[in-house]
């Protein structure tokens, strides 16, 4: 809790702020006005018990759902409210829990459309076809790049709706690599996914942070994965904000331990 | 001869305005996956005014009522069709389009057919009620001097030529990056969003271009049968329009020409010559319509990728032929070694 | 103030038919979280059927009714078995099911069409003289349908919140996932509701036909969109807010004859739904994740 500053000098360094956020659904308060923040360039997690308020979280910071009260601020803009495709173009792009690919597009085509800036309007089909086609062939090269690095390059004419669940995983980060964000809120991405590729998504997410200094937001149940590429922890519980800190840290805080895990604590935090 | 020409240039225009609704459908469905269940509504409006833009005043007196009627030039009676329909499209996606369930949108446009189909028949002063307009007077008809023969050829040949650029713009839109993220909305929605992309605005855009689309369709409709009434655009019609896209292939504009061909012409065309029933004079066109339901459920069952699939869009690709190098290499190269495939 | 009374008075009547049928639509939706655009025709064949049975064959009208819901509930099964079923099995997305009941609207109207023919018809019953009940005047059949509602809603209440049925149904529209994990036998509990909702919309049809006195075989569908704003009103799977929505769109459209043409009541519907989409399109009750 005491991370949070009001010194002007370290907020400079924050990416994603979020201050008091409150929902609630039909008078029951899912997030009661949870604060973080998240420095630029960390991988930082978001942890906490099943009914947390993560997932909406979420939702409320990409602005699938809006907040009741409270500010979340991105480079110290106030983000709190907008539609989602307006947090997405401003840099903050989310994943899903469940894989959710184009599934009758290419796997080519899936990296190629998340890119901002494709030059996507009407007028340009009708006038300036060739607007398209020269940012085509730079999202192109990206895309094959961003291919070879995810090790989809094989499977990049293959419709994505036949990749296995593994795959789709890959494919979802490697399409958000391709949005360029500043902030990548990732929700569960290790979720259903074998421990062989926990390790390569995580190999990933680490590459792509000190490559391109993508700060990662990282919500999470796999703790290990957490404790392995995470420098700060965030724990939430009942929709607010527990304690904060590296894992080490929080497995020595008592009331971590037992509002995360209940009773028989230390063997699930695993040490 | 001249019969059998005449009804050859009928079927051409009765062909490629099929066609033109299901391209306008297929950029609404197929491109971005909205479902609208009133196609035959469009076609309507675009007609409608588009007539009683190019008619004169309604003699007063005879019984015809209609609204406008300004005596306009035909191609500016038919862009104010065109406009008509799409504003329609238009206001629909207000109401609609902005972040509901796909449910929405198809009962909306539903209601707004039942709706429309009531107040234009009831309310005779808008385009003449349940009596329709007739006498539309036909595009380019002071000219020169027709033989009845020879405008159709002329009509047709006009259709034709517009059906064609429709089909190539449809194409261009299909294959630019407008195209690209209509089909990623299309496949999921909120995912486009997430990214940054005014889903709302891309939706709309379909809508409109589709609704304008049948709308075009509905202009040159009227304009060549020079008539049109409520019984003319009746619910089954949207259905026609459904059938021949699944049937041909949701996303593909080549299906789309050859479902309209095999359903909105050698399907329709071969049940009118079905022996008429006295006693049941509607049976024809029931069990017409019975197979159409079936076609659009069967196809969607068993095939609802169509006979024509939507193709696969490959890109720009490393030549296959030299393998002494890795991707890698030939990446760190840049795009410069890297063909078009 | 009496032409106020007189159509607040049809507005109950209009009410209590489009509760049948805006609850037994909304039921169906909720669980299976679909929505039915072939329900004009059921409603249709409700109707029909049981002109069948009282014009054709005789029977007493009670009689016909029940054999026409029933037969309306079977019809509706058989189209869950032979459609539906084969659908979700393959997991066609939502998209495809529309579809796939829009079709099945022109194809089951089609085939009434075929049996029925186009033009009006009546139930062979008489019409009975008016009752005074407070400011209201209410002819006999109006007050049955009245009846017919309000003891149909308790039952719907009853089997919803007592039975181990309406428990699993309101299960599987809270989480389809959910009640599928612990056990609830989605398929049989999917019948049922279709079933159900044949029934409902046999009976809707019905007590339709008998207010109107006039039908004919597309009567379903053009009443189909007043249905649908009934049920978006009072937001969309929420059986009790079917019945709110019924309620208020049965009511406002009548009693806005006051002012406007009685030929544009279904207009003023629309004009309602049109209204709650823009404003409040999760519906007076919101069912979470479902808007």
């Amino acid at each position: 809790m005491a991370t949070i500053s009001n010194d002007p000098s370290t907020q400079v360094n924050v990416a994603l702020e979020v201050e008091s956020l409150k929902k609630s659904f039909g008078g029951v308060a899912a997030v009661d006005g949870v604060s973080f923040s998240v420095e630029k360039g960390t991988i930082t997690g978001l942890i906490g018990p099943n009914g947390a308020g993560k997932s909406t979280m979420v939702n409320l910071i990409s602005g699938a759902l809006k907040p009741d009260s409270g500010h979340i601020r991105l480079d110290g803009h106030e983000i709190g409210g907008l539609e989602p495709h307006q947090i997405g173009a401003r840099g903050l792009i989310r994943t899903f829990q469940i894989s959710r690919e184009y599934p009758d597009m290419t796997v080519m085509e899936n990296l190629i459309v998340s890119a901002a800036n494709q030059g996507e309007r009407l007028i340009n089909v009708c006038f300036r076809p060739s607007v398209g086609k020269k940012r085509d062939r730079e999202l192109v090269e990206r895309a094959l790049h961003t291919l070879v690095t995810f090790g989809l390059y094989p499977l990049r004419n293959e419709y994505a709706r036949n990749l296995s669940g593994g795959q789709k995983r890959l494919l979802e980060l490697s399409r958000a690599v391709m949005a360029d964000p500043k902030v990548l809120l990732l929700d569960e991405p290790m979720a259903g996914v074998n421990p062989a590729l926990i390790e390569k998504l995580g190999e990933h997410i680490v590459g792509l942070n000190k490559e391109l200094g993508t700060t990662f937001v990282l919500v999470e149940h796999n703790l290990e994965i957490v404790e392995k590429i995470c420098s700060k922890v965030i724990v939430v519980a009942l929709g607010a904000t527990l304690a904060v800190g590296t894992m080490a840290e929080l497995r020595k805080n008592q009331a971590v331990v037992e509002a995360y895990l209940g009773g028989d604590v230390r063997e699930r935090v695993g040490s | 001869m001249d019969i059998i020409l005449g009804y050859v240039t009928t079927i051409l225009v009765f062909f490629f305005t099929y066609n033109i609704f299901t391209l306008g459908l297929n950029i609404q469905f197929g491109y971005t996956g909205i479902l609208n269940f009133t196609v035959i509504t469009f076609m309507a409006i675009g007609g409608y005014v588009a007539a009683v833009l190019a008619m004169p005043k309604a003699p007063a007196g005879s019984g015809i009522y209609y609204i406008l009627g300004l005596n306009l030039p035909w191609p500016i009676a038919a862009l104010g069709g065109v406009l008509a329909a799409g504003l329609l499209g238009y206001l629909i996606g207000q109401i609609a389009l902005k972040r509901l369930r796909s449910d929405y949108l198809a009962i909306v446009t539903l209601a707004t057919g039942t709706l429309l189909y009531g107040l234009i028949g009831n309310g005779t002063s808008i385009f003449d009620g349940w009596q329709g307009l007739f006498n539309v007077p036909q595009p380019f008809a002071g000219f020169r001097t027709w033989t009845p023969l020879g405008y159709s050829i002329f009509f047709t040949i006009v259709t034709a030529v517009i059906f064609v650029f429709l089909w190539l713009f449809a194409n261009r839109i299909y294959k630019s990056p407008l195209g690209r993220v209509m089909r990623a909305v299309r496949d999921d929605q909120d995912v486009v969003e997430a990214f940054g992309k005014n889903t709302f605005k891309i939706r709309m855009t379909a809508m409109v271009l589709g609704s304008m689309y049948v709308g075009v369709g509905g202009v040159l409709t009227i304009a060549y049968i020079t008539a049109l009434s409520p019984a003319g655009w009746t619910t089954g019609e949207t259905f026609v329009v459904w059938a021949a896209l699944l049937v041909g292939g949701r996303g593909n504009n080549f299906g789309a020409i050859v479902g309209s061909f095999l359903v909105a012409v050698v399907f329709n065309e071969a049940t009118r010559y079905l022996p008429q029933i006295p006693a049941h004079p509607n049976l024809i066109p029931d069990i017409r319509y019975v197979l159409i339901g079936l076609a659009v459920i069967l196809s969607v069952y068993f095939r609802p990728q169509g006979v024509f699939p939507e193709k696969k869009n490959t890109f720009f690709e490393v030549p296959l032929g030299d393998n002494s190098k890795t991707i890698e290499e030939h990446l760190a190269g840049g795009l410069s070694k890297v063909g078009e495939q | 103030m009496s032409l106020f009374f007189l159509t607040l008075g049809f507005g109950l009547v209009t009410a209590s038919v489009l509760s049948l049928l805006s609850v037994g639509l909304s039921l169906q939706f909720g669980v299976t979280n679909f929505v039915n655009f072939a329900y004009g025709s059921y409603l249709s064949a409700g109707m029909l059927f049981t002109w069948t049975f009282s014009a054709k064959l005789h029977f007493p009208f009670v009689l016909a009714t029940v054999c026409g819901v029933i037969l309306t509930a079977i019809l509706a099964l058989i189209v869950n078995e032979v459609v539906f079923e084969p659908f979700a099995k393959r997991r066609k997305s939502i998209f495809y099911m529309l579809i796939v009941t829009f079709g099945l609207s022109l194809l089951l109207d089609s085939i009434l069409q075929i049996f029925y023919g186009v033009g009006f018809d009546k139930f062979p019953i008489k019409q009975s003289a008016a009752i005074k009940i407070g400011p209201f005047d209410f002819t006999g059949v109006q007050l049955l349908i009245i009846l017919v509602a309000v003891v149909s809603m308790v039952v719907i209440h009853l089997l919803l919140t007592r039975t181990s049925l309406g428990k699993k149904m309101r299960a599987m529209s809270d989480n389809p996932d959910l009640a599928k994990i612990s056990g609830i036998d989605t398929k049989s509990v999917t019948r049922a509701t279709w079933a159900i909702s044949g029934a409902l919309a046999g009976l809707g049809g019905v007590v339709l036909a008998l207010n109107t006195v006039y039908f004919e075989t597309t009567t379903g569908d053009s009443l189909l969109f007043v249905i649908f704003a009934a049920v978006i009103l009072g937001g969309i799977g929420q059986t009790y807010g079917a019945m709110l929505g019924a309620l208020v769109i049965g009511v406002v459209t009548e009693v806005s004859a006051v002012w406007v043409s009685s030929a544009y009541k279904t207009d003023v519907a629309f004009l309602i739904l049109v209204i709650m989409l823009l404003v409040r399109p999760q519906g007076i009750i919101a069912s979470q994740g479902k808007a």
